[in-house]
C-alpha cells in the first residue's frame, strides 16, 4: 500500500469515527428547543437596553452630550 | 506488505476505503434522518404568537475616525468603553468609544490585520493577519506599546480570527490553514490545534456557558463546527449555507448559534435539535454577510452587510425590524457591547460607528 492510499484511508476512517460521534448523540425536539430559546429572551429582555431603551436617556453611556446652560 | 512487520492489518486497502465511504454515506443518512424526525415544528410558526415588538430607537452616536485604510476587525474591552479596531493599512488603534479619543496607534510589520481581540483584563491586546501570526500588546501608558510586542504562535496561512478565552494567559485563533489554534501566551506554545475544516477558517467565537470549553468555529467549506477545547475534538458539525461563511456567533444562552454567509443568509442552528432551526433572509437582500451579533437577550439579531447597511432581525419572528445607515461602503465587523448598551460597527469605509 502506498502512502497516498494510507493516507486516504486515515482520512475516511476519521470521517467515519466522527460522523458516529454524532449520530450517537442525544437530540431534543425542534419545539422543545425553541421554547427554550424563547424562555432566555424573555428572562432578560428588561435588561436588554437596545430592546426596551433607557427608562432615562441620562442611562445611556452613549447620550449625546447635553448643550447645558449654567445660569 | 507482510515483511514490513508494521503491524498493518489492511489486506485489501481499496476495498477497505470503499467499505469506508459506504458507511460514510449510511451515517450520513441516518443523520438527516434522526433530525428530521425532531422538526416538529417551525421558529417563526412558534413566534406568530408573540406580541410585536416596540419600534426601535437605536441611532448612531460615534463615529471614530482616523484609520487610514478598510477597518477589518474590532472587539470590545470588557470596560464597556474602550475598543481596538485593526485595518488594511496594517494599523491597530485602541479607542475611548465615550470620547472618540486613540489612546494607542501601533503600525504592525504587515498590512491586512484582519483579526483583533481585547484580553478580559483590558491590559492586553491581540492581532495578526496576513503575517499568519498572532502578536500580543501589552498595553501601558509609560511606554511604547510595539516595544512590548510578542509573537505568540504561528499558522501556515493568514490569521483570520482570535480571541482570548477566558482569560489572558490563553489565545484561540482561527486560520486560512483551516484549522483552529489554542496557544499559551506566557510560553508563547501551540497547547491544542483543531483539525476539520476542508477550507479556510474565517470566524471563531466562545460558549457563554459556565464550562466555557465550547468554542464554534466556520469557515469556506460552508460549514460550522463545535468543538471541545479540552480534548481538540470536533463534537458538532452543522452545514446549510450555499456560500462561505464569514461570521458565526453563540446565541447569548450557548444552546444555539448563528452564521452569516455571502450566500446572502443568516442562520440559526439549535445545539440540542442539532440541526438548522431559521433562516433570516429576503428576496431584496443580495449582498453577503460579513459579520453579526445578538443583542443581550438575544430578541435582536444584527448583520452587518455588504451592501453598506446593518439589518437588524426578530430573532423569534424571522422578519426584518429595520435598517441602520450610515457606512459608506462593506460593514465589515459588528460588536454589541459587553454590557448589551451599544453596538459597534466597522467598515471599509475607514470608520468605525458605535450605535445606541
Amino acid at each position: 500500500m502506498n502512502n497516498k492510499q494510507m493516507s486516504t484511508l486515515q482520512q475516511q476512517r476519521k470521517v467515519v469515527e466522527q460522523l458516529r460521534r454524532e449520530a450517537s448523540i442525544r437530540r431534543v425536539n425542534v419545539s422543545v428547543a425553541i421554547e427554550d430559546l424563547k424562555k432566555y429572551i424573555q428572562e432578560h429582555e428588561n435588561d436588554d437596553y437596545l430592546l426596551v431603551g433607557f427608562h432615562s436617556q441620562k442611562a445611556n453611556p452613549f447620550r449625546e452630550k447635553s448643550s447645558c446652560t449654567i445660569l | 506488505m507482510a515483511s514490513d512487520g508494521g503491524g498493518l492489518k489492511i489486506d485489501n486497502p481499496v476495498e477497505s476505503i470503499e467499505s469506508l465511504s459506504k458507511e460514510v454515506e449510511k451515517l450520513k443518512a441516518r443523520l438527516e434522518e434522526e433530525r428530521q424526525k425532531l422538526n416538529d415544528v417551525a421558529l417563526s410558526t412558534v413566534a406568530e404568537r408573540l406580541d410585536p415588538l416596540p419600534t426601535l430607537n437605536i441611532k448612531p452616536r460615534r463615529v471614530l475616525k482616523g484609520h487610514q485604510g478598510k477597518v477589518l476587525c474590532s472587539d470590545w474591552s470588557l470596560d464597556k468603553r474602550h475598543i481596538v479596531s485593526s485595518s488594511q493599512d496594517g494599523k491597530m488603534i485602541i479607542w475611548d468609544a465615550f470620547t472618540t479619543n486613540k489612546e494607542h496607534a501601533v503600525t504592525m510589520p504587515t498590512t491586512w490585520v484582519m483579526a483583533c481581540a481585547y484580553a478580559p483584563s483590558g491590559n492586553m491586546v491581540a492581532c495578526g493577519g496576513l503575517d499568519n501570526k498572532v502578536t500580543v500588546y501589552p498595553l501601558s501608558f509609560e511606554e511604547d506599546v510595539s516595544s512590548k510586542k510578542r509573537a505568540i504562535g504561528t499558522h501556515t496561512s493568514y490569521m483570520s480570527c482570535c480571541l482570548f478565552p477566558n482569560s489572558d494567559q490563553q489565545i484561540l485563533t482561527g486560520s486560512g490553514d483551516s484549522t483552529c489554534a489554542l496557544w499559551d501566551v506566557e510560553c508563547a506554545q501551540l497547547l491544542q490545534s483543531f483539525h476539520g475544516h476542508g477550507g479556510d477558517v474565517m470566524s471563531l467565537d466562545l460558549s457563554p456557558s459556565e464550562t466555557g470549553n465550547t468554542f464554534v468555529s466556520a469557515g469556506c467549506d460552508r460549514q460550522a463546527l463545535v468543538w471541545d477545547m479540552r480534548t481538540g475534538q470536533c463534537v458538532q458539525s452543522f452545514e446549510g449555507h450555499e456560500s462561505d461563511i464569514n461570521t458565526v456567533k453563540f446565541y447569548p444562552s450557548g444552546d444555539a448559534i448563528a452564521t452569516g454567509s455571502d450566500d446572502a443568509t443568516c442562520r440559526l442552528f439549535d445545539l440540542r435539535a442539532d440541526r438548522e432551526v431559521a433562516v433570516y433572509s429576503k428576496q431584496s437582500i443580495i449582498f453577503g454577510v460579513n459579520s453579526l451579533d445578538f443583542s443581550i437577550s438575544g430578541r435582536f439579531l444584527f448583520a452587518g452587510y455588504n451592501d453598506y447597511t446593518v439589518n437588524v432581525w426578530d430573532t423569534l419572528k424571522c422578519v426584518r425590524l429595520t435598517i441602520l445607515y450610515g457606512h459608506e461602503n462593506r460593514v465589515t465587523c459588528l460588536k454589541v457591547s459587553p454590557d448589551g448598551t451599544a453596538l459597534s460597527t466597522g467598515s471599509w469605509d475607514f470608520t468605525l460607528r458605535i450605535w445606541a
